[in-house]
C-alpha cells in the first residue's frame, strides 16, 4: 500500500530541510501552503535546481519543463499534488 | 607590502582577542580543528547554510576585513585544496547516481574560487581576483602576486591571504603516505615527539596589504619560493632573498620555522636555524595549529602580531631566545612534506 497525502507531505518536508540545509528550521514548521520562493523561507533559484533533484533522486520524477516546475515547485501542497499524480 | 589589517580563524582563539591576551588552547589529538565563530551577524543566513568549512572560515575571516576596508583593489587568495569535502561530495554523486541529476551546491562551493568569488560578491568589489592553488606554496604566490601588482603601481590596497580545511578526502589519502601520526598527541608534545608524520590543521589568515602607509603591523618585504630543492638550493635561495633586501643573515633576529613534529621533516628547519640563523631568536607555529599547506599564512599573521610588540604570545612558541627585544625582522620559513619551500620576510 502506498502512502498517503498526510504521509508524503511529512517525508517530503524533511527531504526540503536536508537537501537545502536549512538552518533553524524544522520540517514541521513549514505550513503546507507556505509559498517556498517567498520572503519567509528565502529560497532561490539555486534551491530550485536542489529541488528537482531532490524530487528526482527520491521520487522518481523528471521535470524537463521550466514551465512545468514553477507550477509546482510553489509549495508543499503543489509538490505533494504533483508526487501522486505521477507516482 | 604593509600589513595594515589582518584576521585569523584557527584552532586557537585567534577571531578575537583571547589568544593575543594569552589564552592557548591545548589539544590532544590526531588533528586539531579551526574554532569558528558565530557566522550568523556576519554572513546572510542564504549563503552560510550552503557553504562547506573551507568557504566559510575563508568568508568568515574576510568579511570583517572587507567591511572596514571598502575600497580594495583586488582580492587574492591562496589554497592548496579549496573546498575538498564538497568536491569529493559531488565526484561521489556523479558515479552514485550514474552522471544523473546533480546537485549545483556541491560543485559551486567545492571549486577553489569560490571564496575570492563570494568575498568579492559580499564585498561589491569588482577588482582583480584570483586564486593560487600551488601545493605548499599558494599563500606565498598570493603574496608574490600582490607584490608584483604594487609594483606596476596600478593598485594600493589588497585582500591577500591562505586558507585550508580538513576534509576528510585530504586527510585519509594523506595519511596512507605517512602525512600524519597514527596516534593522538599533546599540542605541547608535538614538535619533540620524534615519530614520522605530523598533526593535520586547518584555517585562515587574511590580511589587508597597502603599497604605502605610517599605520601598519608589519611589512611583508620579500617572498621566495623553490620546489623540490637541495640543501644548497635552499641556500641560495635564501641567499638571494637577504641579498636583494641589504640584508646579512646576522640581521634576522628572528626566524619563525615550521617545525612540526615530523622526525623526517625536521633537517630542514634544523639547518636553517643551527647553520645559517645561529644567533636569531626562534619560534614555532604548528604546536598551535597543525599542518596544512597554506598554514605560513597564519605563520605571517602570528609574526605580524609579535613584531607590532605581542608578547604574551611568545611563551608558547619560544624554542631559543637570544635577544629579548621586540623582533624587527622575522623570516618564515616553511615547507610541505619537504616538497615546496618557502620564506616570507617581515620588517617593521
Amino acid at each position: 500500500m502506498g502512502k498517503t497525502r498526510e504521509e508524503i507531505k511529512v517525508e517530503l518536508k524533511k527531504h526540503i530541510v536536508e537537501y537545502l540545509n536549512l538552518l533553524d528550521i524544522k520540517p514541521e514548521e513549514i505550513e503546507d501552503d507556505q509559498p517556498l520562493f517567498g520572503p519567509d523561507l528565502g529560497l532561490d533559484s539555486i534551491d530550485s535546481v536542489e529541488l528537482i533533484v531532490l524530487l528526482d533522486r527520491e521520487y522518481g520524477l523528471k521535470i524537463n519543463n521550466p514551465t512545468e516546475g514553477r507550477a509546482i515547485l510553489v509549495d508543499v501542497n503543489t509538490i505533494v499534488d504533483y508526487i501522486l499524480e505521477n507516482k | 607590502m604593509f600589513i595594515t589589517d589582518l584576521s585569523a580563524i584557527s584552532p586557537q582563539l585567534t577571531y578575537n582577542e583571547n589568544f593575543l591576551l594569552g589564552d592557548k588552547k591545548s589539544y590532544e589529538s590526531t588533528v586539531f580543528n579551526a574554532i569558528e565563530p558565530d557566522y550568523t551577524e556576519l554572513i546572510p543566513r542564504n549563503l552560510l547554510r550552503r557553504m562547506g568549512k573551507a568557504v566559510r572560515i575563508g568568508i568568515g575571516t574576510g568579511t570583517p576585513l572587507i567591511n572596514k576596508n571598502s575600497e580594495l583593489d583586488g582580492i587574492i587568495i591562496g589554497t592548496a585544496n579549496g573546498g575538498l569535502e564538497d568536491c569529493i561530495r559531488f565526484l561521489n554523486q556523479i558515479i552514485e547516481y550514474n552522471e544523473g541529476t546533480l546537485t549545483p551546491t556541491n560543485f559551486v562551493q567545492s571549486t577553489p574560487n569560490a571564496i575570492a568569488g563570494q568575498l568579492a560578491l559580499i564585498g561589491k568589489n569588482r577588482g582583480y581576483n584570483i586564486t593560487y592553488t600551488n601545493g605548499g606554496t599558494s599563500f606565498e604566490n598570493a603574496i608574490l602576486d600582490g607584490i608584483l601588482l604594487f609594483n606596476e603601481g596600478n593598485n594600493k590596497k589588497l585582500l591577500i591571504g591562505g586558507i585550508e580545511e580538513i576534509s576528510e578526502y585530504n586527510y585519509n589519502i594523506d595519511s596512507l603516505s605517512n602525512k600524519f601520526k597514527k596516534e593522538t598527541i599533546k599540542d605541547s608534545k608535538l614538535l619533540e615527539s620524534n615519530t614520522p608524520g605530523t598533526i593535520c590543521g586547518e584555517g585562515a589568515a587574511l590580511f589587508v596589504v597597502e603599497n604605502e602607509s605610517n599605520n601598519y603591523y608589519a611589512q611583508i618585504k620579500d617572498v621566495a619560493q623553490i620546489t623540490y630543492p637541495s640543501i644548497e638550493d635552499l641556500r641560495e635561495c635564501l641567499t638571494e632573498m637577504l641579498e636583494r633586501n641589504n640584508l646579512k643573515s646576522t640581521d634576522i633576529d628572528s626566524i619563525m620555522l615550521g617545525y612540526n613534529g615530523d622526525i623526517n621533516h625536521n633537517h630542514w628547519y634544523e639547518y636553517i636555524e643551527n647553520k645559517i640563523f645561529k644567533k636569531s631568536n626562534s619560534f614555532t607555529f604548528k604546536n598551535l595549529i597543525g599542518d596544512y599547506r597554506t598554514c605560513s599564512a597564519f605563520a605571517t599573521w602570528l609574526s605580524s602580531h609579535i613584531i607590532n610588540g605581542e608578547k604574551k604570545i611568545l611563551k608558547h612558541i619560544s624554542r631559543r631566545i637570544n635577544n629579548k627585544n621586540t623582533p624587527k625582522n622575522i623570516l618564515i620559513y616553511n615547507h610541505f612534506d619537504t616538497v615546496r619551500h618557502g620564506f616570507i620576510l617581515l620588517s617593521k
